[in-house]
């Protein structure tokens, strides 16, 4: 289940603003940090410390299995250089991209969309198609993949839909069933806090642009979309983060096959250590998502952090 | 979990509806608006059918004595619920059970005092703490499980308890980010009261802040609870042996067979989706019934 933001207009401190240090305050409270402790001793321990391992192991020639599973070494660029000739990492990359690419797309069109087409529809409509696609985004990953699989199956709901029988579209076209899929999964979310953020734009800026003589296209470009903008970012940054880290999704519906066609970095990293045996080199792509998602960490920061 | 608000709560805007610059004679805006209403139901009823089609197999398959990977209408039948309610798959159940109250317990206590102190307490660097809690809830830490894989080798932590330390902060971040919102709402001034009463920090969280956050709480809670159930690769690669497997690597392990019981693994991953819908319809409860928090101040 994605988490999600706290995500309005208001604006709060900036960000430089909260890195200084006040010196015009009363002391600290310093026994404030036992409260602090557990929560940042878990964070210590079992984030910042794996991550800082990582860039070690990543750096070994550790195995899963064999000799090297207990006495491995320092191999410095060794794994650097073999990831740079790695046509797999570079493909699995450019699959991760697109995946990525398109969730995001789908989980913000998709889901303005159906916030803003259900803010006007009838009650009974709002129940029960606001209801599916929640239901969609609550069910566990696991379960998602199996009935998106069965779905797409010759027999299946979307060959029957569309009536061609006997054709298996996770087969024919796995990308793009996978990307899909993970739409169909994030969507809830998305359509939940735009609904929020439709009903917070004040009628009197709609009404004014009507009187105005404005179309639709205009009061969506130059009012509804600038208002929104802010939700919007935060809503790409994190289900890009998701698609990132959407591991459950395609192992259960495709395993990142066929060949690799749909093989995004969680998988390749998983393959590389569990399958390979290649512990530190699965570590190793696992560093490169770290720095993925933390790139996409530091925009989200920016935007969530206007509202403390 | 913030922003949770059911979709039925959502009021018809008929101003962005009307297109009309200067008001139109009577019967003729009421056609367009019939049009209008029209198609945006069409739209909306086919957006609903291929939201819905992915799930119909979930629930026909369950139902079906002779269920296959197809869509077909049911041999009506509960035979496949009996069959997973027994032995290692409701073992595997139970383990889920354990693995999302234990991280749930933790992340929730741990988040709890944090929250506290990030909204009320004088701290040093709290902005940049804040700022860490914030890039972490965002970032998905499941993505650091090779290192703990490695790390949890070492010291033979390759369980179920361990992981479900693990799960826990995995929720963490945003736990803490979301019950510190709901803790700035609460007003100081019963805090300040019970403080003039010489109470400790704990009684104060005990007597006071919890019980008026509670909502806030609850769905931190729920947030994290639903994350450690749902969650596949970490106890995937985290737990290693067989009898503490939770229900995701169970229904996995099903698809794996060389003959799989269709209908069992569809009444099975039905059971195991049952305790999240639950909990979404709870949680948005406490979101609708959220802030009454007036009350506890008088006058």
């Amino acid at each position: 289940m994605a988490s999600i933001p706290m995500i309005d207009t208001v604006t709060g401190p900036s960000m430089s603003e909260l890195w200084k240090t006040r010196h015009d305050k009363a002391r600290y409270q310093w026994g404030s940090l036992g409260l602090l402790a557990p929560t940042f001793a878990l964070l210590i321990l079992l984030f910042l410390v794996p991550m800082g391992f990582a860039v070690y192991l990543g750096l070994t020639n550790l195995d899963l299995v064999g000799p090297t599973a207990i006495h491995s070494s320092f191999t410095g660029w060794a794994n650097l250089i073999r990831l740079k000739t790695d046509s797999t990492f570079w493909s699995s990359l450019w699959v991760t991209g697109i995946f990525i690419v398109g969730s995001v797309v789908g989980v913000v069109v998709v889901g303005y969309v159906l916030a803003s087409l259900l803010m006007r529809a009838r009650p009974w409509m709002r129940m029960i198609v606001g209801g599916i696609v929640v239901v969609a985004w609550m069910m566990p990953a696991v379960t998602a993949g199996m009935t998106w699989y069965a779905s797409t199956t010759g027999t299946g709901a979307f060959a029957t839909l569309l009536g061609t029988p006997n054709t298996n579209f996770l087969d024919d076209y796995p990308l793009l069933v996978v990307t899909v899929a993970s739409v169909w999964s994030m969507t809830g979310f998305s359509m939940l806090v735009m609904g929020a953020a439709l009903r917070n734009i004040p009628s009197e800026a709609i009404e004014a642009a009507t009187v105005e003589n404005s179309s639709s296209w205009q009061r969506f470009r130059m009012i509804i979309l600038p208002l929104l903008r802010p939700t919007m970012t935060a809503i790409v940054l994190l289900s890009g983060l998701l698609a990132l880290a959407n591991f459950s999704l395609i192992y259960i519906m495709t395993q990142g096959g066929p060949g690799s066609a749909t093989n995004i970095l969680p998988l390749y990293s998983y393959q590389q250590a569990f399958t390979y045996n290649n512990l530190a080199y699965g570590a190793l792509i696992g560093n490169v998502m770290v720095v993925i998602a933390t790139v996409f960490g530091v925009f989200y920061v920016r935007i969530a952090a206007r509202r403390i | 979990m913030s922003e949770i608000t059911d979709t039925r709560m959502i009021a018809p805007d008929d101003a962005a509806t009307s297109n009309a610059p200067v008001m139109p004679p009577e019967n003729l805006q009421t056609q367009g608006t019939k049009i209008r209403s029209a198609t945006l139901h069409l739209i909306l009823g086919a957006l609903g059918v291929l939201f819905l089609a992915p799930m119909l197999w979930l629930f026909l398959a369950s139902f079906d004595k002779n269920a296959s990977w197809g869509v077909e209408w049911p041999h009506f039948s509960l035979i496949n619920f009996k069959h997973v309610l027994t032995g290692s798959l409701l073992h595997s159940l139970w383990n889920s059970v354990v693995l999302a109250v234990i991280s749930t317990a933790i992340a929730s206590v741990a988040g709890v005092f944090a929250a506290y102190a990030l909204s009320r307490r004088r701290i040093p660097f709290k902005g940049p703490l804040l700022l860490f809690i914030i890039f972490s809830s965002g970032v998905p830490l499941a993505i650091m499980v090779i290192p703990v894989y490695e790390i949890f080798s070492r010291y033979g932590f390759l369980s179920i308890l361990p992981t479900a330390v693990f799960l826990s902060v995995t929720s963490l971040p945003f736990e803490v980010y979301l019950m510190k919102n709901f803790i700035d709402a609460v007003p100081t001034d019963l805090e300040e009261a019970a403080r003039m009463e010489r109470a400790s920090t704990f009684q104060v969280l005990r007597r006071v802040v919890i019980p008026l956050a509670l909502p806030g709480i609850a769905a931190a809670a729920i947030f994290g609870f639903v994350n450690a159930w749902g969650s596949f690769v970490v106890p995937l690669i985290l737990i290693s042996p067989q009898n503490q497997q939770p229900a995701p690597i169970a229904i996995y392990t099903f698809l794996t067979l060389p003959k799989p019981e269709f209908g069992n693994i569809a009444a099975y991953s039905l059971i195991f989706c049952v305790p999240v819908f639950i909990l979404y319809v709870v949680s948005s409860r406490l979101f609708r019934e959220g802030f009454v928090l007036g009350g506890g101040v008088k006058g």
